[in-house]
């Protein structure tokens, strides 16, 4: 009798059941490893890698430094390379899931934001898996080291000193920043402009202008022209922004100003690597496939138990020699470098 | 007295099994058991629960969209009404309003979407499909207005327990519990109740539903507003998981959601389905995206593999009910010889 009712009863069976399934297993890492304290070494290791997005450039070769350390360290040591196609957070969480699942030693994750996978970073600690993070932090309480590309406040630094490199130490010189808000520029700006004035060395050096390229490339472009234009003495720009630096570059170069006007900044070394060996264009970077390199070992050193976040801990990362754990669990690749037309060929992005 | 209760049990197997439900759980049991064996880590517990997590907002929003598909409507703007009901949520939080509030204001805003949806669905008679993938832009579009793009954190903690908490002493995920807790209710009311009937009624026929005195627009006004409603909630749970109220929450949800509705064998004409196929098309969804998480497929990989399993199911439902409704009007010529068999495409009024 009544058989849809019946079929209907069967269906909703269904979700019971699959209920009922979850409910017949215990959880197991839930209590077991709810403090950090207990750590079981491991030799051989499993990273897996969950970048903001999968086909970033930037991150495949972090993908690719990794690799290269997991394949000189032999054994069994391997990399997981998942693909995120959106750069949130939310969008992380299936893929730290999947993770723990199967059951990694270790996750290294750029974080999307802040909180948006912290939650599911900390299931992954609870159930003894190492967090990590490269590139871009997350919740500091939801990761064990974070692996720091370079020290923000020194890129400032470093841009003015390749810049005082490329002018002899005299010349006039703009900015050609980001946006009036972006918070790294401006403490970079405001980093330049008192060293100006408080260092004898670069007493020969006037900044005349700062601009702002918007983060767009076009604008970028027209700015740069227009600060040879209104700027006949200018003699470089600094350009602390990704975007705006290898814009500026091509701008420079088709109006031929690039040579009479130097350019250093902040950029992906591979895009501006035609307009480095030229030798009128610097940039301040890092090796990314170094990056990479040195999370793998973190990885491993997190997953021997010998680092755990303390300040002053220390590990050997393979051909990068000796790292120390540092403030807030982080670790700083190294100073950022000045590429030049000498050694511009060692950075693959 | 149904016709099919004349047949002798075997008959009633037979054209259970022949059925799309009966062919989609033995698919779902198939799939779940060839990924058990083939997909490491598959069978384990946290992947379980966490693979029915990842799918507890979008099941919620299933819900209704069956019923709105049955009477021919659709609203595919359901993930952008969870977002807006996730900022709206969030924002009230970071303005200090209790989770409570917070909870009451997001659901008003669900409430509120579905309203202007079903004001020019069923009052104006526009096209849903136009119209929501209007309003998909417009409250999604609302979310970053709002906002801007970054998401607000510091929800409440009881928001994300829910989010991220199991059941005590299970790997059952809460965040599925408000499903589970509608579910029968939904079932209850499409397939046992009047209003139920009249919704089959309207998507069968809208003409003579109309004819026999069904106030067709006011019930699907009710219909969009219950989408919008259950989207909000979906919404909150989203917030939960995610643990912060994002601009791009649940965004692209809808193409899971639409999914499951005609993979479980609801017709794109109307008129047609039945919620136990909905259910079996949640169970393939949630191990075929838990499958390829397993095997690494990165997140346009799984959607591609959604979108084809949209289309194959559109086809197969339809292969499929026409083959059981020729062999059904086969077998009641056999029995009232002379009598005309049913057109597979007539109304199918719920048998008590």
């Amino acid at each position: 009798m009544r058989t849809p009712a019946r079929a209907a009863l069967s269906g909703l069976a269904v979700l019971s059941l699959a209920s009922l399934a979850l409910t017949a297993c215990t959880p197991s890492g839930g209590t077991a490893a709810s403090g950090g304290g207990s750590c079981t070494p491991k030799d051989n290791i499993t990273v897996g890698y969950i970048p903001k997005l999968g086909d970033d450039p930037y991150m495949t070769t972090v993908r690719d430094g990794a690799q290269k350390a997991a394949t000189e360290l032999g054994g069994t040591n391997k990399v997981v390379y998942t693909s995120p196609s959106e750069a949130t957070g939310s969008a992380q969480i299936p893929f730290v899931q999947q993770l723990i699942s199967q059951k990694v030693d270790v996750i290294a994750i750029s974080g999307s934001d802040l909180n948006g996978a912290a939650a599911e970073l900390k299931k992954a600690q609870a159930q003894a898996i190492k967090v990590i993070t490269f590139d871009s932090d997350v919740a500091p309480d939801a990761r064990s080291l974070f692996i720091n590309q370079a020290k923000t406040d020194e890129l400032g630094t470093g841009m003015l000193d390749s810049m005082s490199n490329l002018l002899g130490g005299t010349g006039e010189f703009a900015i050609l920043s980001s946006t009036q808000t972006a918070v790294n520029q401006n403490a970079w700006i405001a980093d330049i402009k008192k060293r100006l004035g408080s260092e004898a060395k670069f007493s020969g050096m006037k900044l005349v202008d700062v601009v702002y390229g918007e983060e767009k490339a076009d604008v970028s472009a027209n700015r740069a022209k227009e600060l040879v234009t209104t700027h006949p003495n200018l003699k470089g720009i600094i350009v602390p922004a990704g975007i705006s630096l290898p814009a500026a570059a091509t701008a420079l170069d088709e109006i031929g100003a690039l040579g009479k006007v130097k350019l250093t900044g902040l950029a992906p070394a591979s895009l501006i690597k035609k307009q480095i060996q030229t030798g009128n264009v610097q940039d301040i970077w890092w090796n990314v496939t170094d990056l990479g390199y040195l999370s793998f070992y973190a990885a491993k050193a997190a997953a021997s138990c010998t680092v755990t976040g303390k300040a002053g801990e220390k590990f050997d990362a393979g051909k990068l020699g000796s790292y120390t754990v540092g403030d807030e669990k982080t670790v700083i690749l190294g100073p950022a470098k000045i590429v030049t037309t000498a050694n511009v060929n060692e950075f693959a992005f | 007295m149904s016709t099919t209760t004349t047949t002798g049990w075997p008959h009633r197997l037979q054209s259970r099994m022949l059925s799309w439900e009966g062919l989609l759980g033995a698919f779902a049991i198939a799939l779940i058991v060839t990924a058990a064996i083939t997909t490491p880590g598959f069978s384990d517990g946290y992947n379980l629960g966490s693979s029915v997590a990842r799918m507890a907002a979008k099941a919620l929003m299933v819900l209704p969209l069956v019923f709105l598909i049955i009477a021919r409507e659709i609203d595919i703007s359901v993930a952008s009404t969870a977002g807006l009901a996730g900022i709206a949520f969030g924002l009230t939080v970071q303005s200090g309003g209790s989770t409570l509030a917070a909870v009451a204001v997001a659901l008003a805003v669900g409430l509120a979407c579905g309203a202007l949806n079903g004001f020019f669905a069923a009052v104006l008679g526009l096209p849903s499909l136009v119209v929501t993938l209007g309003t998909l832009a417009l409250f999604r579009g609302l979310c970053y207005v709002l906002v801007g793009g970054t998401p607000i954190s510091n929800m409440p903690p009881e928001i994300i327990s829910l989010g991220n908490d199991s059941i005590l002493g299970t790997y059952i995920p809460a965040a599925i519990v408000p499903f589970l807790l509608l579910a029968p209710v939904f079932y209850i009311v499409l397939h046992k109740t009047p209003f139920g009937r009249r919704v089959f009624a309207i998507g069968g026929n809208p003409g003579t539903a109309s004819y026999s005195g069904i106030r067709k627009s006011r019930i699907v006004f009710q219909l969009f507003v219950t989408s919008g409603l259950v989207a909000a909630l979906a919404g909150i749970i989203h917030v939960g998981i995610t643990s912060s109220a994002a601009p791009d929450g649940a965004i692209g949800y809808e193409l899971d959601v639409v999914t499951v509705v005609f993979l479980g064998g609801v017709s794109f004409l109307g008129g047609k389905g039945k919620m136990t196929g909905v259910f079996w098309a949640l169970v393939v969804v949630i191990a075929i995206r838990s499958m390829l998480q397993l095997q690494n497929f990165g997140a346009y990989g799984q959607a591609a593999v959604v979108g084809l399993v949209l289309i194959v199911s559109l086809l197969m439902a339809n292969i499929v009910n026409r083959t059981s409704a020729m062999l059904a009007s086969r077998r009641t010529r056999a029995q009232k010889l002379g009598n005309p068999a049913p057109e597979p495409a007539a109304i199918v009024l719920p048998t008590k």
